[in-house]
């Protein structure tokens, strides 16, 4: 029974290092180990380095060089963006808005905001998992001073109204609103939708190496010329205050060379993916009764496709599937005794069951029709055996098997 | 701590998966927590479990839970069954992570009030 056939179908949650990546990162690790803030020869090199890789994750969404921060990761950009804005406006007011389907690291935050008396409103997604802008203008009070709305959603791909909602706030400081910011979660959207902050009118923005084929470990924050932010990590004059601590050159280096690169490729990975993820959902669509597709179907990434299977829970669709040699993720978790039925998938309205046997299969540059292909055929199968032996499915009811051995009446 | 090779096996395999027409004791119960469900219905003739089926819906331990659970009563007596354990399910499965034997708890109360379901019916065992 044991396989040894892997196809990922996990980009959402990680994405592997491109060799091209681990080739620039390399020389950072042995020979060109100089720490950035050195002044003399090895540092200057390190601190070259550096500046190229933020030039290059600035070219990404199209910012300049002294707007970006590095970090650990797409958590860290979050935390600094939110608590770092908020801290500094606080005099200000303290209500934030945000939606009901942003990932766990800014929902978190906001609920810590939360316990120290801030108010947060959370927009609703609808059934398509879409925020509304009327919504944000809306729910908009005079001491509003940050809303913060993911760019895509990272389990149903959405992408939302990120440019109208900054049309809006534009609308509210011309009229006087001088302490309002918008920032936008862009961990998923970042090297799979073009993203010019200019354009776009946020005022920060988060991103995360790992989704973009780059080791995990570095991130960035984008402030914008003239936005203020309270450092969180202080002790160090690294990255002009707003985060103490030694560069993780290698780490930088490989986040820069990897976002030039998604820069490069964007529309044919773009198209890659897509085509793979019409390929599946019109496949499962025939070979697969009873599932409900998640997300608005246009308005969304072209890599995520997220699926509820009824009758069946999604940590054993997982588990099924891992066994086979797929690997996928549920939004659901069930632990220490008790269910979490997926927070984003409850939030477009769908039931309990629905939102505990939702499946999110996120494509990369490297998957191929086959691995399609492969993920059907057994998805299928695997699908028909669970709901065979659910109680939740009337027909595993109805059809009642007859015992081996013939008993006596 | 990974799953083991009977686990996988259950998961993959499940045994005396559906439903008997001709059950004379049939329960059906939910882990009011999360929400899993275990339901089982039992052929018992003479005092012995003669076949068992389950049905399941949760998290892949309920799932292995049931399937080893109808592999171990079948062929016991109604007496034997009744002192089936937690721990005797676990064992068979190649132990399951601590937030997860809450699965094995609930195989172990649906058998329970599977066999009762048939104790106050209208059989006579
Ligand atoms: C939308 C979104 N935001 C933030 C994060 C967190 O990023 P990191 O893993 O780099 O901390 C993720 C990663 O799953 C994400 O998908």
């Amino acid at each position: 029974m044991s396989s040894t056939r892997r196809v990922y179908l996990d980009h959402s949650a990680t994405t592997p290092a491109d060799p091209r990546v681990v080739a620039a990162m390399m020389p950072y690790l042995t020979e060109r180990f100089g720490n950035a803030s050195s002044v003399h020869f090895f540092g200057q090199e390190a601190r070259g380095a550096v500046d190229r890789a933020r030039r290059e994750v600035a070219g990404l969404i199209g910012a300049r060089s002294n707007e970006i921060v590095f970090l650990s990761g797409g958590t860290e950009a979050n935390n600094l963006a939110i608590r770092g804005l908020c801290e500094a406006v606080e005099p200000h007011g303290r209500h934030i808005i945000t939606s009901s389907i942003e990932h766990s690291s800014v929902r978190g935050i906001c609920e810590a905001l939360e316990k120290r008396g801030w108010e947060i409103t959370r927009l609703p997604a609808y059934e398509d998992g879409i925020v509304k802008v009327e919504d944000v203008r809306s729910s908009l009070r005079t001491d509003t001073v940050l809303i913060s709305v993911m760019l895509a959603n990272n389990e149903i791909g959405t992408i939302q109204p990120i440019q109208e909602i900054a049309a809006l706030i534009r609308q509210e400081r011309a009229q006087g609103c001088k302490h309002l910011w918008l920032h936008t979660d862009a961990v998923q959207a970042a090297g799979r939708i073009p993203i010019e902050v200019e354009q776009l009118g946020c005022d920060l923005l988060s991103l995360s190496a790992h989704k973009l084929y780059a080791p995990k470990g570095a991130g960035a924050l984008y402030v914008r010329r003239g936005v203020r932010i309270s450092g969180q990590n202080v002790g160090g004059h690294q990255e002009r205050e707003r985060r103490a601590g030694t560069e993780a050159v290698p780490g930088i280096v490989a986040f820069g060379t990897a976002a030039r690169i998604a820069d490069e490729e964007l529309s044919v990975r773009n198209s890659h993916t897509a085509g793979l993820r019409e390929r599946l959902e019109s496949t499962v669509a025939e070979r697969v009764p009873d599932i409900v597709f998640n997300g608005h179907p246009d308005r969304r990434l072209s890599h995520i496709s997220n699926i509820s299977f009824r009758f069946i829970e999604g940590q054993s669709l997982l588990i099924s599937l891992d066994l086979e040699g797929i690997a996928v993720s549920t939004g659901s978790a069930c632990s220490s005794g008790t269910l979490e039925p997926s927070p984003v998938i409850r939030a477009l309205g769908r039931n309990d069951e629905l939102a505990r046997g939702s499946i999110r299969f996120s494509f990369g540059k490297d998957n191929t029709v086959a691995d399609v292909g492969y993920l059907v055929d057994v998805l299928s199968r695997v699908a028909e055996k669970l709901r065979s032996l659910s109680p939740l499915n009337p027909k595993a009811m109805a059809s009642r098997r007859f015992p081996q051995t013939v008993g006596r009446d | 701590m990974p799953y083991s090779e009977a686990f996988k096996d259950h998961l993959t395999n499940p045994r005396n998966a559906g439903e008997l027409a001709d059950a004379n004791a049939v329960a059906e119960e939910t882990n009011p927590v999360c929400g899993d469900r275990l339901r089982l219905s039992l052929r018992v003739v003479d005092g012995s479990i003669e076949v068992a089926r389950f049905l399941a819906y949760g998290c892949p331990p309920t799932l292995a839970c049931g399937s080893v659970l109808t592999e171990m009563i079948q062929g016991k007596s109604v007496e034997e069954a009744r002192q089936l354990t937690r721990a005797d399910l676990l064992n068979a499965l190649g132990g399951l992570p601590s937030h997860k034997q809450h699965a094995a708890a609930l195989a172990v109360e649906t058998l329970r009030t599977t066999l009762e379901s048939g104790c106050s019916g209208l059989l006579s065992w």
